[in-house]
């Protein structure tokens, strides 16, 4: 097993954002984790990658406790992540930002670049290699995101959303390069909210709601379950509400 | 290689300073300009390239000054002596700041530095054995020649230069290096750093250390030209302000930044204040202050960043829209 | 013995009400727009010398000094912001630090040059003499200063808790595009707040003057005070000031009686950073 994440709990105040989620991920999955907004997947996300700490709960990979892991001690056995915003490095060039990210394997400059030179070939990049970072639109940053967390050489890479806010056309392209990750044998873990993204890539989904688990399963099988539509219109049902009034904006402070 | 050129021409200018400037005020002034630069360069490494502004540099900058004094009013040794037990200190003290504060937002950060430099002149200001409010002197006849203790400005002036070379060569390796690598992307991004394996408060607490014992050097190069240090001189939190203002002014986070900053404001401080005399150094601050708001301001990247952009404008346009319109085509 | 004893630390709570009132001034900036006013220390030492001018020069006493220190550092507080924090706020923390740091300097020495490095400080009788209160003597300087400082932060917290200002306040606080999006003006509410939070200050400065030393320097100091004072509570919250506030005027004043004068600001310096140590989020923060 390469990941076995048990009872994880996050709390914020008496607010539980994820309450005893388990996942375990074999060699070669590609999870999909899905559900409405709000429901807990980031944070659960935010928990694997070590971003955030646990309430309670554990989390082993490859039979290791790492639990207790800051992120970079996370990155250096293996597991590598994108975030949802792209966090660029805009003081750098595309090849720097990818450069950080070898850097874990190899203290050389010249190595490090030579591997970064090779991850940005293969995500088709390397015309972009010395553009200033900050010069990238979203596919590019969104693009450049994964090719720095390849530059790691992870074992199980983690997908925050890879493809909000990209066209049709984009999320094909970034389909296809997730599909020549997969390949290569990298596990990966995808949060997503469109669908067709995970009805064409995942092996197996996790539904949440509410920071709960409510199903899992093939795409297929989650897509049918009752409880899972009803989680969904149930939240576009109050999104369409919420539109209409403004208090509900304004959460916490107003009370 | 163009910029080497430029590089090779900046050094002999500077080389040549002293020998075309002959007056004792101007090359007193020649030398001001270097130690300062060396102070801030060393400010540089910490608070521009690793964006973790301290501004309790004055400790560092104390312990290489009171260092050096002490190695000879306590035990008649030479000054130079004090240098290496002035950076084991100021490393020390950057490690029992820097390990807890690195940790948190950059805010705490910079209040705890604060605050320590105010503690440290605090009590050094009741400690008897460092000289207490008075402060502890230099060889006033200097025995030989490793009391470092000359009347001309001239062999201080070259001592200087040949540090702050070695201080920019330091600075120069660590850009050019891993370290240097994980440095900016922390500043850029934290998060998105140690996801990538950077350990970030590693790196930050190494720069503060590295720093800091760059910074306690020009401590002691200061205490040994001016042949004293006192509460004032030494740990006073304006020391702090003024290496932090010249790397601001001349450009945080690049190599020769701090140089430019400390080239404009010395002669700038040195000059008024012997045009106004005692009121002037009121004045100077106030010129200081509005210098500072208005580099925050308008620019914040100092002006040799603005220098750079420039020119990067004027040389690199085409390029420029090339490379957008590439980017939007990427993936 | 102990009747001193209790004296210091009535002494210390009435000066500690007055740091709670300009430290809050300090949360506030800080809590709502994430911005660290590294000059705040300079508003309180601008506000004594407003009531300096106005006690001294002027011939007014602290009913007119106070509200016009206050007034007047409310709007240097509104110039500022609009002048420098709008911009800087979103710029890197170089920026910010800088700025508000410069401004420090700025204002520091043009009062150094304008008035000197002297000491100055008020005659003793300003307000009112000394008296007894069952045996413990208080001046009533000191006396005013405390209570009304004490009324004024808790007004404060109301005004922050309490009003419809205060929550328009803080739902820009919480999230300024949502805040704009239901109408409020982020730039007004900020701008309300530098303009309470310089206030507080100059409010501040006026009562400390009846009985502190006066010198350009002084705001160094106090904004050191601030910075511990809002550490130790945790940041953005007011009654976290208060509290910390009146501790911090306590164990001042008792390590000032039992281990001397000059050791007072080295025990509340190494307070702070061990607070920075051990408890970063604050006295009543969460972790």
């Amino acid at each position: 097993m390469l990941l076995d994440a048990r009872g994880v709990t996050k709390a914020f105040g008496s607010f539980k954002a994820v309450d005893a989620a388990s996942v375990t991920l074999e060699q070669g999955d590609i999870l999909g984790l899905i559900g409405p907004n709000g429901a807990g997947k980031s944070t659960f996300f935010n928990c694997l990658t070590g971003d955030l700490a646990l309430t309670s709960g554990q989390v082993l990979f490859e039979d290791h406790d790492i639990t207790e892991l800051l992120p970079e001690a996370r990155a250096r056995l293996g597991l590598a992540r994108t975030f949802q915003v792209p966090q660029t490095f805009e003081g750098m060039t595309v090849l720097e930002n990818v450069m950080i990210g070898a850097f874990l394997r190899t203290p050389h400059r010249a190595e490090a670049e030579a591997r970064a030179r090779s991850v940005l070939e293969r995500v088709g990049m390397m015309r972009l290699a010395d553009a200033p970072a900050r010069s990238l639109g979203t596919p590019g940053r969104k693009r450049l995101e994964i090719a720095r967390a390849l530059a790691t050489e992870p074992k199980v890479l983690l997908l925050d959303e890879a493809m909000a806010g990209l066209t049709q056309r984009e999320v094909q392209l970034a389909i296809d390069l997730v599909r020549d990750i997969h390949r290569s044998g990298i596990t990966l873990v995808i949060v997503e909210h469109i669908m067709e993204v995970i009805m064409s890539l995942a092996s197996r989904v996790m539904v949440f709601h509410q920071g709960k688990e409510i199903a899992r399963g093939s795409p297929r099988e989650v897509t049918s379950d009752p409880a899972v539509i009803a989680a969904y219109l149930g939240t576009r049902a109050a999104k369409a509400a919420a539109g209409h009034t403004p208090i509900e904006l304004m959460g916490g402070p107003a009370t | 290689m163009r910029r080497t050129l430029w590089l090779l021409i900046a050094l002999a200018l500077v080389v040549a300073y002293p020998l075309v400037f002959t007056t004792p005020f101007q090359q007193r002034l020649g030398a001001l300009v270097l130690l300062y630069a060396i102070a801030a360069s060393a400010w540089n490494i910490v608070g521009g390239y690793a964006g973790q502004i301290s501004v309790g540099h004055v400790v560092f900058f104390g312990s290489g000054a009171y260092a050096a004094m002490g190695a000879y009013a306590h035990f008649a040794l030479s000054p130079l002596i004090g240098i290496p037990a002035g950076i084991v200190f100021a490393v020390l003290i950057a490690a029992v700041i820097g390990g807890p504060t690195l940790r948190l937002s950059g805010h705490y950060f910079s209040m705890a530095t604060i605050a320590v430099a105010e503690l440290a002149r605090l009590i050094v200001t009741n400690t008897e054995y460092l000289g207490a409010a008075v402060g502890l002197s230099g060889p006033t006849v200097p025995r030989n020649v490793f009391d470092m203790s000359f009347i001309s400005a001239l062999p201080y002036y070259y001592l200087f230069l040949a540090i702050l070379i070695i201080t920019l060569g330091i600075t120069w390796w660590m850009t050019s290096s891993r370290m240097g690598f994980y440095l900016r992307a922390i500043k850029d991004s934290e998060r998105a750093a140690r996801s990538l394996g950077a350990p970030a408060s590693r790196t930050k607490l190494y720069a503060y250390m590295l720093s800091a014992g760059l910074t306690s050097v020009a401590g002691a190069l200061y205490a040994m030209i001016f042949g004293f240090v006192d509460p004032e001189s030494g740990l006073g939190i304006l020391i702090s302000v003024k290496i932090l203002i010249m790397a601001a002014l001349g450009g945080a986070g690049l190599l020769f930044g701090p140089f430019v900053g400390a080239a404009i404001l010395v002669p700038l401080e040195e000059i008024s204040n012997s045009l106004l005399g005692g009121k002037g150094a009121g004045l100077t601050f106030v010129v200081y202050g509005a210098i500072i708001v208005l580099i925050a301001r308008f620019q914040p990247g100092g002006i040799l960043a603005l220098i750079n952009r420039l020119w990067a404008k004027r040389r690199a346009k085409p390029t420029e829209e090339s490379i957008s319109k590439e980017a939007s085509h990427a993936s | 013995m102990t009747f001193t004893l209790v004296q210091v630390i009535v002494g210390g709570l009435l000066l500690g009400a007055v740091y709670a009132l300009f430290s809050s001034g300090l949360t506030l900036v800080w809590g709502m727009m994430n911005v660290v006013n590294f000059a705040h220390g300079d508003f309180v030492m601008l506000g004594m010398y407003v009531a300096f001018v106005v006690y001294t020069l002027l011939g007014g006493g602290p009913l007119i000094g106070a509200p016009l220190a206050t007034l007047l550092l409310a709007t240097l507080g509104v110039i500022v912001y609009f002048g420098l924090i709008r911009d800087i706020m979103k710029g890197p923390m170089l920026a910010q630090i800088l700025g508000t740091f410069g401004l420090a300097l700025l204002l520091r020495y043009s009062v150094f040059w304008w008035f000197g490095a002297n000491f100055l400080s008020l005659p003793e009788n300003l307000v009112g003499g000394t008296f007894d209160i069952f045996g413990i003597r208080i001046q009533a300087s000191r006396l005013l200063a405390g209570v009304v400082a004490l009324l004024v932060t808790f007004g404060l917290h109301l005004l922050l808790t309490r009003t419809t200002l205060g929550s328009r306040m803080l739902a820009v606080a919480e999230d300024a595009t949502a805040a704009q999006l239901m109408g409020i003006r982020p730039d007004g509410m900020q701008a309300i707040a530098w303009a309470i939070a310089a206030g507080a200050t100059g409010l501040a400065g006026a009562l400390i003057a009846t009985f502190f030393y006066i010198v350009p320097t002084v705001g160094e100091t106090l904004g050191i005070v601030a910075f511990v004072t809002v550490s130790l509570g945790g940041f953005g919250s007011v009654p976290g000031a208060l509290v910390a506030g009146l501790l911090i005027g306590v164990i001042e004043s008792l390590s000032g009686y039992l281990i001397g004068a000059v050791y007072k600001d080295i025990v509340v310096y190494a307070l702070f950073l061990g607070f920075l140590w051990f408890r970063p989020q604050g006295l009543m923060g969460k972790t």
